[in-house]
């Protein structure tokens, strides 16, 4: 252990840019995973509230385009099985000054789901503001939305930053508002297991529909595919680079210690000796560089999620999973990174010593 | 360690600097091996050193080929120490460090009576740089003998050292092979034949003459 830490800090200009190159990879997947899985994340939390099965219109790319009927409500409702039913009108809007904001028109049962923080649920003519926009607008007592004067009821408080950045009104001034009497239908039901009867019923009741339990839906939906996908190319490049990183780096460091890995071979080291010696110096490397873009990570989250440029609609969390995940990689860079230059070291000819003298 | 060379020929591209050498070191000896630069004495010590094939020919180590004795590496960690013109002592570790490297573990209560010996004692924790050019040609000398080898290379140990340096080193190298450790060195210094027991003249790439004290 002594040995590389003095191996580390006699090539302490390298080791720097080593550190820096494996901290910067590391932060980049910590971010895009966060960022992605929180996004994720929070839409999903949102469909989950009290929501087992999501009816949706057959075919869509994305709930905002999805146009069904608000008043399937009430034959869902009397299905075998189902607790609570509500519809849901998603949309986005600029509000005052803000180009663009999400707005959610909810049946009047589902307000419950939103905290108040002051007022009370919205009437006719009336919003509630999330927290974060409410903060943003410097808690307005009216808002315009497309041209339309709207009372401000209440603010709530969610963790789920889109609704936390977002407007929540009732299904009818959202229906008047984006032409349609529902986007989606959430299904709560008393008994799961009879889902896949409820979600044949309610296909049953139109050709236009389309039901899936919330998790299948959250699993299929093409947005968190087109987000997950783009997340994980963005860090697989960030784990290629920092692999390349360190490939670069190390090779010249064995290049400069040729004459040290030139003793070992003479003197008899055995060639595993010398790559695990390189190993073990890259893994502290890997390891510091792990926690300390670990901090950075959660800094740089912190400060993502009250920026107001963003309302909240970012909000990127490291979980114990994605720790795991991220150590693991680490440790995975350090080693491939280290491993051609490391082998290169346990080959180089102790004869180079020899011609080295005479150079 | 009795080596026995026979038919040494070697060529770096298409010259050829070794022309059928053959030659036997006893255990024990102090053997010199010296020439003008260009007369192939490194190669010939590259050689019997097994850091270098020769070209054809073949050397013997107690009668037995280089492959006959398995892994390299165990073959030079049990039998061979090296000492190089430049001392190569690892920057980052200290004198006695250094030597406990080589020692792989082994032989550690022998690190500090060997430094005592070569008067580095109150070294070893200093750093090469902050000792002077012959206290780290001793760290290297005690780096190569910790693991009791049969046998040292040293190939010209005495190059970047003064004359009162040299003559030390010299006289350690006489003084370790009296206790049957088997040196082989080669140097254009002409001061190694007032110590050495066997000298190996050479001349391009032939053997010129061998003195035996």
């Amino acid at each position: 252990m002594i040995t590389p830490l003095k191996a580390l800090r006699k090539n302490r200009f390298k080791t720097v840019l080593i550190f820096i190159s494996m901290s910067v990879s590391i932060c980049a997947i910590f971010l895009i995973s966060a960022i992605s899985g929180g996004v994720v994340g929070m839409f999903s939390s949102m469909l989950k509230t009290d929501g087992d099965i999501i009816v949706t219109q057959k075919g869509i790319a994305d709930t905002f385009f999805s146009d069904i009927n608000a008043t399937l409500v009430k034959p869902i409702s009397h299905m075998e099985g189902v607790k609570e039913v509500s519809a849901l009108i998603l949309g986005a809007a600029p509000v005052d000054a803000l180009p663009i904001v999400g707005i959610y028109g909810v049946s009047e049962g589902r307000f419950k789901s939103y905290h108040l923080t002051h007022g009370h649920y919205p009437s006719r003519g009336e919003v509630l503001l999330g927290s974060k926009i409410d903060d943003t607008l410097k808690h307005p007592s009216s808002i315009i939305l497309s041209k339309k004067t709207f009372h401000v009821s209440g603010v709530f408080k969610s963790r789920i930053g889109f609704e936390d950045g977002g407007v929540v009104m009732g299904l009818s001034d959202g229906g008047e508002l984006f032409h349609k009497s529902a986007s989606i239908i959430l299904i709560s039901l008393n008994d799961l297991s009879k889902s896949d009867s409820v979600k044949d019923q309610v296909q049953m009741l139109s050709a236009d529909l389309e039901a899936k339990t919330t998790d299948s839906f959250i699993d299929s939906y093409n947005q968190f595919k087109i987000i997950k996908t783009s997340s994980d190319v963005i860090g697989a490049m960030a784990f290629l680079m920092g692999i390349l990183g360190i490939v670069s780096m190390m090779s010249m460091v064995v290049n400069d210690r040729k004459g040290e890995f030139g003793i070992m071979r003479s003197i008899g080291l055995s060639s595993r000796v010398i790559i695990l010696k390189l190993l073990s110096e890259t893994l502290i490397v890997a390891v510091v560089a792990f926690f300390v873009a670990w901090g950075i990570s959660e800094g740089v989250l912190e400060l993502i999620e009250h920026a107001d440029k963003f309302q909240g609609y970012i909000n990127g969390e490291i979980t114990t999973v994605l720790l795991i995940k991220v150590f693991m990689v680490s440790v995975v860079m350090a080693l491939f990174g280290t491993f051609m230059p490391a082998l290169y070291a346990s080959r180089i000819d102790p004869m180079s010593l020899i011609q080295k003298d005479r150079a | 360690m009795k080596i026995i060379a026979k038919g040494l020929e070697h060529y770096y591209a298409h010259e050829h600097v070794l022309r059928g050498i053959d030659l036997n070191i006893e255990p024990g000896s102090f053997t010199a091996i010296v020439g003008e630069s260009g007369s192939g004495k490194t190669t010939l010590l590259s050689i019997l050193s097994t850091l270098l094939q020769p070209s054809s020919g073949e050397v013997l180590y107690d009668a037995k080929l280089l492959a006959q004795w398995g892994n390299i590496d165990l073959f030079r960690r049990r039998h061979i120490g090296f000492v190089f013109q430049f001392h190569y002592l690892i920057s980052y570790l200290t004198l006695r460090e250094n030597i406990a490297l080589a020692s792989l573990g082994e032989f550690q209560g022998e690190i500090d009576p060997l430094m005592e010996r070569l008067g580095i004692d109150r070294l070893g924790r200093r750093y090469s740089d902050e000792v002077s050019g012959g206290e780290r040609q001793r760290a290297a000398i005690a780096r190569s003998l910790i693991n009791h080898p049969s046998i040292v290379f040293a190939d010209e140990p005495t190059g970047n050292l003064d004359t009162k340096n040299a003559l030390g080193v010299y006289e350690l190298f006489a003084e370790f092979s009296r206790q049957n450790t088997t040196f082989v060195v080669a140097s254009h210094d002409k001061k190694i034949t007032e110590f050495a027991d066997t000298i190996i003249e050479m001349e391009d790439g032939i053997v010129k003459n061998i003195f035996t004290r």
